[in-house]
């Protein structure tokens, strides 16, 4: 336990389409290597215990909780992170709504959020209000009483709805 | 004089694309967490188990040992390195001075106060270290609750004060006695608020990186009020040269302004012991144990009144369980001077106070402070006289609302109320909620045996501090200085022809960015997505001043004022150059997309000057763009003005014009607490289900005056998030303790915090009300909703549950608490 | 909040793995989809010197009836108990709550486990948490294992001497703790296809995403008349360990279906059982509420239109 160097696992995972290969203690959280290993600080840490959703990335392209997650448990998988979503400089029409509906305030729950609507959104491409109120609770957001999201994901389902969909 | 006209084509009053939207929603938001600097350590706190017990050893060898660990702040290294924070103006009731030290020292007076902290290698080995670290207390018997504080045989949270009640004092306006004599009836009550905060989803965090060489120091924090932070490291450290960088902020709400400061202490003293820099962040239980709640409160409460639901003179003994420092004693009390009437002609009131300490965390400001509370006992009162006089709710309210005409409203307690239509504001909402159509559908329900209830309340949200109201309090008293407020703005039109503004204070999601950018755009005819609003807040640049606060809704008033008063500089200094080099009066010139140009034939002022007329030699032009004379103002001295200081950049100081009268507190009492008053009635429709005592919130309708709105999405936005907060505050969320005094709510799901499934729809509909006395007509809008929801929810719940003649009196109605309330009055 | 340090081990078979846990002891603990485990370590308060990570097991996960796989998932060959005759479900350990509630073969054959599915925590958890996990974590507040109880599954525990199958009525033995020995390893549950029954969950959680203060889980089978014919009820939520409402169930079979009927044998559904207190819920406010709920989703059995089974005609 008290040894002087802990024993490291080798990590070879996908993150937003590029490849890393890295080598971590057993501990680090799925979390911690995005933002400090690969230095991917847009996910975010609310509670480090899976009640507030902000450290939410895609795992071979369902959400979960990257602190939930250890880091060599995604060995071999592929990481979609907030980052990961650009196109050629363009935001992604979620990112875009969540923008132009005015669907966040302080902004740190948003990437968790943001990913978790893309879920939702792969699954169920026209959510009613009541569908994306369940999608996201799992996210918490202390910030806008969450009518602005709701307000949001609905327009990104409505742009997406007439899009290619090869963005989620 | 320049022109003093307005410009068109405003953006002002428009959702503008978001500023701060685009970083944030593609993962480049700046928190705290995310800096990194060369060499740097990072910091775990170790936190007492107890809620009360001396340190009688501590030992840190096994921690010291542990590879990676490179230093221990143990209390002996906070005594000798540090000095005891100065009674702030939270304590200005404190009457004899109490130590209080970054960590606890001697005595540890709550579960999760710090005291010790470790500096490592990574943030695994400081947790690790933390286990290592051997504490020996000396359990004392915990003091919980208020009624077993204030007994005469209580253990002592502070010996040296002799009482677990340090402060007790009133206020009292009018003549009460006389109106409680004169009343036709007296109304009584016993009410109560709870524990909360708004538990932000960032928690505190904080990198110090001390240079020992030449004394300076400089932390990245999220703090809302840089002067709390500033204070406490020049205070503490005695160190002169303090830096304070804050980044985004993963929201505030109050709970990052005060205990935050020990924090940042125990971080540099960290940094100070190593010579590195050390990044702390806190956990979420941390957060909830010790970050600081909101006081719960109680009151005994007795309204004079009429048979006509006349309210003369309400009488209120308030009961402030500030838990377990000194630090914070008097906050829930001074603030409720801030809405002491609410939105009523009474003339009569007294508010007596007694402040307890608890052996739980200690109290911190929180989304309106004591207003939330105030409100509650307002509108619970307001219920309770209908309920008594058999009046209708909105009928009392009616009779005791301050009438259109009588604004400017001077209270008694010397607020000057700028601007309201409360009574039309009532008549509409009653009006959208088809308030006589509900009461049917309640009847027809209950016959099935189903709860239905309409809630109201009304309040006034004020905005903008006066520094000086709590000489109304403590006249004298060391920690309250100054009076009204200032804070600063500078503009700067760059080389570029970009405009860029540097705000006075933080930012922490309100969008300070895009709204000062839609009114400096404004103030000089640009699109604001080109004005580049500087951030992170760095106090050796920005131009703050004592207001420079995220916090007490000053925004809206000294920010704004600030950054419009600067733009109009600006534009002073524009127009000159322009008017010099286009060889034309300044008069004759306009400012639009970007550029200075004359203006156009048919302007009626135009002064018969042609636009396309007498080209100024050194333009062949008549218009110049941003960026032409950025060249000349930072550029070309030949072709400026004679006597023209190069450069384009103006700062603005802002102090509220209009503060007289009582900007400092009168021989009666009376001064301004706050300078501006935004107003609401919330409706809240719910569905209880009296088996389980489930509530489902069908409709929440606020209408909403915050004066001139600048960006209708921003505003909306915090109501929505603040009425959502007040929601569940009074549905469920809570600080609970056991009779120990061991905190049981340590994660966010016991906390209670409502997901977007629990939390309702809300609608908002806007009756703008401009104040006659700020910059644009603006009113606050921050803290807003988070005051009357509480009391609008225990209005509805306790009219749903009439047929079983439930009495709501305190917080939060969790479906256990009334699943209680039911089953006594059943029995 | 981060775990104190640990070894980790991602076998890449069962033999493998019990082979870890055997060698480590008390100090090796099973990860599944971590959802429950992870934050305990994070909170230090389980401390395991060796984790044992299940998830790269291939075989573990997959849904199927009598051998055969449900659509899209690969075909494991299942070795079927002589003694279980009716059809069949299994339900692979590391089947995640995500798979069981969007299975074609599960909504038709056992709606009960997709609706119990549905009403875990958030879809972060569902995407991630496994049923094997759920089960053999038994938290008292376990949605899965109501679920488990009121179908009457049975589990396929593996260690080193073999396999052995256990009762789910025998499986959660008190408070997060299991039938299963320390060098066992949960792989399998099963269940009967319920031919002609109702089945629903209702929980009561003071957040939707919450842990429930009281689940109740029904199987429900109607004779003619609206009568009861067969009911199993798992209860969780309300004492040291999910359990069979047995009383209730009794109080029940062969009695019509009114309101006052069922609203009168759920009054036991609590009795003679310690109730859990909590800052959730008191013991009384718990006991009341698993009355009420337990006779809710009685009554929503009866009135669900879909009976759980095979496709119509059978």
């Amino acid at each position: 336990m008290t040894s002087e160097a802990p024993v490291k696992h080798a990590v070879r995972v996908q993150v937003n389409e590029r490849q890393y290969e890295e080598e971590v203690e057993g501990r680090r959280l799925l979390v911690h290597f995005l933002r400090e290993t690969l230095g991917l600080t847009g996910t975010h840490v609310g509670c480090v215990v899976g009640e507030c959703g902000a450290c939410s990335v895609l795992l071979d392209g369902s959400v979960v909780k990257s602190c939930l997650v250890l880091a060599v448990q995604a060995d071999g998988r592929a990481v979609v992170t907030i980052e990961g979503l650009e196109r050629n400089g363009s935001l992604h029409p979620l990112q875009e709504s969540f923008v132009s509906r005015y669907g966040l305030q302080c902004g740190y729950c948003t990437p968790g959020m943001i990913l978790t609507a893309l879920d939702l959104l792969a699954r169920n491409p026209r959510p009613t209000e009541d569908d994306i109120r369940h999608g996201l609770a799992g996210n918490l957001c202390m910030c806008t009483g969450y009518m602005q999201i709701v307000e949001a994901v609905r327009e990104a389902a409505t742009v997406l709805a007439g899009a290619t969909p090869d963005l989620a | 004089m320049i022109s003093a006209e307005r410009p068109q084509g405003t953006s002002v009053g428009k959702s503008v694309r978001s500023h701060e939207a685009p970083r944030h929603a593609s993962g480049r938001g700046h928190f705290v967490d995310d800096y990194r600097l060369p060499g740097m350590l990072h910091a775990a706190v170790l936190r007492s188990p107890h809620p009360h017990a001396r340190i009688v050893g501590f030992d840190v060898t096994e921690a010291l040992g542990l590879p990676g660990m490179v230093a221990v702040l143990t209390p002996d290294d906070v005594r000798s390195m540090s000095r005891p924070f100065a009674p702030g103006r939270y304590a200005a009731g404190l009457r004899t001075p109490v130590p209080e030290y970054a960590s606890a020292v001697d005595k540890v007076r709550y579960v999760g106060e710090p005291v010790a902290a470790v500096a490592a290698r990574d943030a695994a080995t400081a947790e690790d270290a933390l286990d290592r670290i051997v504490v020996e207390y000396e359990p004392l018997p915990p003091v919980v609750g208020t009624s077993e504080a204030m007994r005469r045989d209580a253990p002592l949270l502070y010996e040296e004060l002799g009482t677990n009640v340090p402060w007790r004092g009133a206020v009292s306006y009018g003549d009460v006695d006389a109106a409680f004599r004169e009343a036709e009836l007296v109304v009584r009550d016993r009410l109560k608020m709870h524990r909360y905060s708004s538990v932000p989803l960032e928690t505190f965090a904080c990198i110090a990186s001390a240079d020992p060489t030449n004394a300076t120091l400089t932390v990245w924090v999220n703090a809302q009020v840089p002067d709390v932070i500033d204070d406490a490291l020049r205070e503490g450290l005695g160190l002169r040269d303090v830096r304070i960088i804050i980044p985004d902020i993963g929201g505030g709400f109050g709970q990052k302004i005060h205990l935050i400061r020990k924090y940042v202490l125990i971080t540099a003293l960290l940094s100070l012991k190593t010579s590195r820099p050390v990044k702390w962040v806190e956990d979420r239980s941390g957060h909830m144990m010790a970050g600081g709640h909101a006081c719960a409160q109680e009151w005994d409460v007795e309204a004079a009144v009429q048979r006509d639901g006349t309210v003369l003179g309400l009488r209120v003994r308030e009961t402030d369980d500030v838990g377990g420092s000194i630090s914070t004693l008097t906050i829930h009390f001074t603030n409720k001077l801030n809405n002491l009437f609410n939105t009523y002609t009474t003339q009569h009131l007294s508010l007596e106070g007694s402040s307890v300490v608890t052996n739980k965390c200690p109290v911190v400001p929180n989304r309106g402070i004591g207003k939330p509370g105030m409100c509650f006992v307002w509108e619970r009162t307001m219920d309770r006289v209908a309920q008594t006089l058999g009046m209708s709710p909105v009928e009392v309210r009616t009779v005791n609302l301050i009438p259109s005409d009588q604004f400017p409203y001077q209270t008694p307690n010397g607020n000057i109320y700028d601007s309201g239509d409360y009574a039309g504001m009532l008549r509409r909402a009653m009006e959208r909620i088809g308030y006589e159509e509900l009461r049917e559908e309640q009847a027809r329900l209950r016959e099935q045996g189903r709860c239905l209830g309409v809630g109201l309340a009304v309040a006034v949200e004020p905005g903008g501090r006066n520094a000086a109201r709590d000489l109304a309090l403590f006249p004298g008293i060391k920690g309250v200085s100054g009076s009204g407020g200032v804070n600063g703005a500078t503009i700067r039109l760059e080389r570029s022809g970009m405009v860029t503004l540097l705000l006075g204070s933080p930012n922490c999601g309100q969008s300070h960015e895009t709204t000062t950018s839609q009114i400096v755009g404004d103030v000089l005819g640009l699109s604001p997505d080109r004005i580049s609003v500087i951030s992170p807040f760095d106090s050796e640049v920005a131009p703050w001043g004592s207001a420079a606060a995220n916090s007490g809704n000053n925004f809206h008033l000294y920010d704004i004022g600030a950054a419009h008063d600067a733009a109009r500089k600006l534009r002073e200094r524009i127009l000159t150059l322009a008017g010099h080099l286009l060889n034309t009066d300044p008069e004759d010139l306009v400012l639009e997309d970007g550029a200075v140009s004359r203006r156009s034939r048919g302007t009626p002022d135009q002064d018969g000057v042609g636009p396309s007329h007498a080209p100024s030699p050194h333009s062949p032009t008549p218009r110049l763009t941003f960026a032409e004379l950025g060249r000349v103002a930072y550029g070309n001295q030949a072709l400026l003005p004679k006597g023209f200081e190069p450069g384009l950049q103006e700062t603005s100081y802002y102090t509220f014009p209009h503060a007289e009268p009582f900007v400092v507190p009168d021989e009666q009492g009376r001064v301004r607490a706050q300078f501006t008053f935004s107003a609401a009635v919330h409706i809240a429709v719910v569905e209880v289900d009296p088996a389980t005592g489930e509530v489902e919130v069908q409709r929440y309708l606020i209408v909403s005056d915050n004066g001139t709105i600048i960006n209708p999405s921003v505003v909306d936005g915090q109501i929505y998030g603040s009425a959502a907060h007040g929601i569940s505050v009074a549905l469920g969320e809570a600080f609970v303790y056991d009779e120990d005094g061991r905190l049981l709510t340590l994660t966010l799901t016991d906390y209670g915090k409502s997901t977007a499934l629990e939390t309702p729809r809300i609608e908002v509909e806007h009756r703008p009300m401009p104040s006659p006395f700020t910059t644009l007509g603006q009113k606050a809008a921050g803290e807003g909703a988070a005051i009357p929801s509480p009391a609008a929810i225990a209005s509805a719940v306790e009219d749903a549950l009439q047929p079983f003649g439930v009495r709501v009196r305190e917080l939060p109605l969790t479906p256990e608490a009334i699943w209680r309330l039911i089953g006594s009055s059943a029995r | 909040m981060i775990p104190a340090a640990f070894e980790y081990s991602a076998p890449a078979s069962l033999d493998e793995a019990l082979a870890l846990l055997s060698a480590h002891g008390d100090e090796a603990k099973v990860l599944a989809g971590g959802q429950s485990l992870l934050p305990l370590m994070k909170l230090r308060l389980a401390t395991p010197g060796h984790l044992v990570d299940l998830t790269r097991i291939p075989g573990l996960n997959r849904i199927e009836q009598d051998g055969v796989p449900s659509a899209g998932d690969q075909r494991i060959p299942v070795p079927v108990a002589s003694r279980l005759q009716r059809p069949m479900l299994s339900i692979g350990a590391l089947t995640l709550y995500c798979q069981i509630e969007e299975s074609t073969l599960l909504r038709q054959a056992c709606p009960l486990l997709p609706q119990t599915a549905s009403a875990v925590a958030d879809v972060q958890v569902r995407n991630r948490g496994t049923i094997g996990g759920s089960l053999a974590h038994a938290d008292p507040a376990g949605d899965m294992a109501a679920a488990a109880l009121a179908l009457d599954a049975t589990l396929r525990a593996v260690g080193p001497s073999g396999e052995r199958w256990i009762p789910a009525a025998e499986f959660f033995t008190g408070f997060f703790t299991t039938a299963l020995a320390p060098d066992e390893i949960l792989v399998e549950m099963r269940v009967p296809v319920l031919e002609g029954w109702t089945t629903t969950y209702r929980k009561a959680a003071p957040r939707a995403s919450g842990f429930a203060i009281a689940g109740v889980a029904v199987c429900l089978r109607k004779g003619p008349d609206e009568t009861c014919q067969e009911i199993r009820i798992g209860v969780t939520g309300v004492t040291e360990r999910p359990f069979r409402a047995h009383a209730v169930e009794d109080a029940l079979r062969g009695k019509p279906l009114v309101a006052s009927v069922i609203e009168e044998a759920a009054e036991a559904v609590a009795e003679g059982v310690w109730i859990a207190e909590d800052v959730r819920a008191s013991a009384a406010y718990r006991a009341h509420l698993a009355r009420i709920y337990a006779s809710r989703a009685i009554q929503g059995a009866r009135d669900a239109d879909t009976p759980g089974g095979l496709s119509t005609g059978l």
